[in-house]
């Protein structure tokens, strides 16, 4: 494969957890050196998030599988950022890179004495993005946001939910993988600004914004009809039926999505019911629309006798929309995703060895294959390589930053003085067997890597 | 004003329905002239899909195609036909990005797929969007957002854990898609900057939603646990969910990671327990445990349960906030196009259409400088077939008429 787009750009990346990781991440797979910053004692809290095989070992902040998602490509440095030392460090190292990103609450990088103003003195053509929850300006522009938040301020929750259910939030954080790529589009767009004119600039993204185009819909339809949009399960204003419906086995679901009559005959053939074809209830979009809540039983007596997976292909053969419900599991293993490699193997640090990886880009390229070259990096892992390499650091600087904790490879934890270590440490592992009595794991399989076929290959652990 | 970001390409998009076009919306934010190709007569998809004013169908209103379409322009053109497909051939010389959305291998059967074009159009950037993608097994299954979310891996966690999963509202995965295809792109377009050689981009909506799989995969792939939903919570910090106010709907969620603890603020008690107005609260256990609060929220939500209802979703989240907890507003879409925050950073942008009339669009979706381009209203149905068929490809009065006559615009 050619050489990727973005190699010779640096990027300062201060971002924690995902939507900032998940723009950086994206940039280090189109090539850019990606230097993640991070604090002893200000860890990105993905490392220990989760933690590993759920068991403690030597370095377990190396261990956060969370993490090794949302990072993979980059260089790791750790700097106190709340020492005077650390900051002069990143002004050292501002001069050689191209991008600076951070995700902070607007007033932390001026506490930090790191705004736009004062970096574009050490580096002109600095292009910095600060990608806050509601943006640097506006009444909301000091609150605290995650993506749980974040989604719901959006508007996107307001039309989620079961139909006779209040507003919902989706099972992930959802406005996180947003804000990631509207970023990494920024950036590109930036860096081709620069080339074309030389000039740097700050970009203001609020993290809410970038999500709310996806109520779009709902925006007009509010202010065309008078009409507030709200949750409608998995129903649709353009097809009929569809839902998501029961099958065979445990927890198994199919989707089933049918947007014309002539794929409304396909599926009633499909499942070996010519005669809902003639059913005048069902005859229309408006009349399968209006005996819905019917369709939906009869739709569920036929699914609940299949596999959710074959199900799926015989629809689809048919030529019906209809798709499983995929758990983590499903689509580690899934046919499709595998081909395409949607997954990648990283062999990673410690003893944790190679892993699937999901994909930072959603894109394939003819001429390039923009995925990370590495795992994530263990914590202050490029210490040396960075600080020596682009701020100019010596050999005996390097070791006084290390004796003074300025820099490290292990967090700093602020533990209160009457904490008991270990209890702490127990509340980061996951309960999982009564989590799987409470229902919100479905089942541990001990023989996982077996299943992904992780032991198969060179690597046996350390 | 200084030169909008991409300001120097021209995009034709024969893309119809969302994907496609929100791509196409995004390269025209930043500069791109953007060509709408739509069939004669019909248009974009998107143009039957509503909302109408007054419910009532018409090309020219539907709400999806007016948020989607702005600051493009359109031309009629049918290139299931021969005719058509000439005209469409000459209008890509002077292209720069290809957007479109069929089945895949729908554009070769017509000459028109990356291969066919790649020869005498070597600069080319030919965006591909379809369900699941130009290769692998299920490539020529149909698909829409419903489907991406099923195998996303986002669905099978969102919901009741006694119910069926759910998906999110609107169209998701269509969305995602497009703003990958908009991603990939600019990417191509990098290269390209460097290497001057076009490519193909590959973007399918199953991986565009399963990129947004918060934990499921992770979990399985480090630990073998296969996560499931639980009333769509969070994983690590309960609360951190919607709950019912007194006036609406409100989101709870203290801090990232669980409780701030009693040393987070200056009276040495926890915000929340200040918030509740109960120092004691610090003592119990639920307060204490994540997984006491993870395995008990019940009782936690009848601790919770009478401030929520005594105070208004504004009261709630602006002294939680004061506190540094980040609690959060539930927005419908009317009360974000009144938001006062938004307002006052001027995200929503009021344009006039000669037929839908003056409504509130999304604008930028970042604030730079350097790079926005003013926002333009939607086009009708052809209204650029003259100045861009006539105009710059060179057609004569007589040529378009004859191409209206035999249906091809």
């Amino acid at each position: 494969m050619a050489k990727l787009p973005l190699e010779g750009v640096r990027v300062l990346d201060f971002t924690q957890v995902w939507a900032g990781p998940a723009c950086t991440s994206i940039l280090a797979a189109l090539g850019a050196y990606v230097i993640k910053i991070e604090g002893m004692s200000r860890l990105d809290i993905s490392h220990i998030l989760l933690t590993a095989e759920n068991q403690f070992t030597a370095e377990l902040w190396n261990r956060g599988p969370y993490y090794h998602y949302r990072n993979p490509g980059k260089r790791g440095i750790t700097l106190d950022l709340l020492h005077p030392d650390g900051i002069n460090l990143v002004k050292r190292l501002v001069p050689a890179c191209d991008v600076v990103i951070e995700a902070f609450s607007p007033r932390v990088m001026g506490n930090f004495g790191l705004t736009y103003e004062v970096l574009r003195e050490l580096r002109p053509d600095l292009i910095m993005m600060s990608m806050s929850g509601y943006g640097q300006t506006g009444p909301y522009s000091d609150y605290g946001a995650y993506g749980m938040g974040l989604e719901p301020a959006s508007g996107i929750a307001s039309i989620t939910g079961y139909a006779d259910s209040g507003p919902t939030r989706t099972g992930v954080s959802f406005t996180d993988p947003i804000a990631g790529i509207a970023g990494a589009a920024a950036v590109l767009m930036a860096l081709r600004h620069r080339d074309r004119t030389g000039e740097g600039q700050y970009i203001d993204m609020s993290q809410q914004e970038t999500a709310i185009p996806f109520i779009g819909a709902a925006l007009m339809e509010y202010q065309m009809t008078g009409r507030i949009p709200c949750p409608r399960g998995n129903r649709s204003s353009v097809a009929a039926p569809q839902g998501c419906y029961r099958c065979k086995g445990d927890d198994d679901w199919l989707v089933i999505s049918i947007s014309d009559d002539e794929e409304w005959a396909s599926f009633c053939e499909a499942v070996g019911h010519a005669e809902w074809r003639d059913d005048e209830r069902f005859a229309t979009i408006i009349a399968r629309n209006r005996n819905h809540d019917i369709l939906d039983a009869l739709i569920e007596d036929w699914t609940r006798g299949q596999d959710h997976i074959e199900a799926f292909h015989l629809l689809q053969k048919a030529g019906v929309k209809a798709a499983p419900v995929l758990n983590g599991k499903e689509m580690l293993l899934d046919p499709h995703l595998r081909e395409r490699h949607y997954y990648d193997l990283l062999d990673h640090p410690t003893d944790l060895g190679p892993r699937p990886v999901a994909r930072t880009l959603i894109a394939r390229f003819d001429r390039m294959d923009p995925k990370p070259d590495r795992a994530a990096p263990s914590m202050g892992e490029h210490n040396a390589e960075v600080l020596q390499g682009l701020a100019g650091v010596s050999d005996e600087e390097l070791a006084d930053l290390e004796a003074r904790q300025i820099i490290g490879t292990a967090p700093i934890l602020d533990i209160p003085p009457d904490a008991d270590l270990m209890e702490l440490l127990a509340q980061l592992l996951f309960p999982l067997d009564r989590m799987i009595e409470q229902g919100s794991i479905r089942a541990v399989e001990p023989d996982y890597r077996r299943q992904l076929g992780l032991d198969e290959g060179a690597h046996t652990g350390k | 004003m200084p030169d909008p970001a991409l300001s120097d390409l021209r995009v034709i998009e024969v893309a119809q329905g969302i994907a496609g076009p929100y791509c196409g919306k995004l390269l025209a934010s930043y500069g791109a002239d953007v060509i709408k190709v739509e069939p004669p007569g019909a248009g974009d998809l998107s143009r039957r899909f509503g909302p109408f004013p007054e419910d009532i169908p018409h090309l020219e209103k539907s709400g999806t195609f007016l948020h989607l379409n702005t600051s493009k322009r359109s031309v009629t053109l049918d290139i299931t036909g021969e005719t058509g497909r000439l005209a469409f051939r000459r209008l890509l010389q002077n292209a720069d990005i290809l957007i479109e959305n069929c089945a895949p291998g729908q554009m070769a059967q017509w000459g028109l797929g990356y291969d066919d074009l790649k020869a005498d159009l070597p600069r080319l950037i030919y965006v591909s969007i379809s369900p699941f993608g130009q290769t692998g097994p299920y490539r020529d299954y149909k698909g829409n957002s419903l489907t991406a979310m099923a195998t996303s891996g986002v669905m099978y966690v969102t919901g009741a854990p006694d119910r069926e999963p759910l998906t999110t509202g609107g169209e998701p995965a269509e969305y995602l898609a497009g703003m990958y295809a908009w991603l990939g792109a600019l990417a191509a377009l990098a290269y390209r900057d460097r290497e001057n050689a076009g490519q193909q981009v590959d973007v399918s909506l199953m991986e565009a939603a399963a990129s947004a799989d918060e934990y499921s995969a992770a979990m399985y792939a480090f630990m073998g646990a296969i996560r499931r939903r639980y009333y769509s919570r969070h994983l690590f910090s309960y609360p951190s969910d919607i709950y019912a106010c007194k006036d609406g709907h409100v989101v709870v969620s203290p801090a990232a990671q669980g409780f701030p603890s009693p040393t987070a603020t200056d009276q040495g008690a926890s915000p929340m327990s200040l918030l509740l107005g109960d120092v004691e609260l610090d003592q119990n256990d639920l307060f204490r445990d994540r997984w006491a609060r993870w395995f008990r929220w019940q009782e936690f939500e009848r601790l919770l349960q009478p401030y929520l209802e005594s105070n208004s979703a504004d009261e709630i989240v602006s002294f939680a906030q004061a506190l540094r907890m980040p609690f959060a507003h539930v927005f419908n879409a009317a009360q974000l196009l009144e938001n006062e925050h938004l307002r006052e950073r001027g995200f929503f942008q009021e344009i006039d259409h000669p037929q839908a009339g003056r409504l509130k669009y999304t604008g930028d979706l970042f604030k730079a400088d350097r790079m926005k381009a003013p926002l333009r209203r939607a086009p009708l149905l052809g209204e650029h077939n003259e100045e861009i068929l006539g105009g710059e490809l060179g057609y004569t009065k007589k040529d378009l008429e004859v191409l209206r006559g035999q249906g091809v615009i």
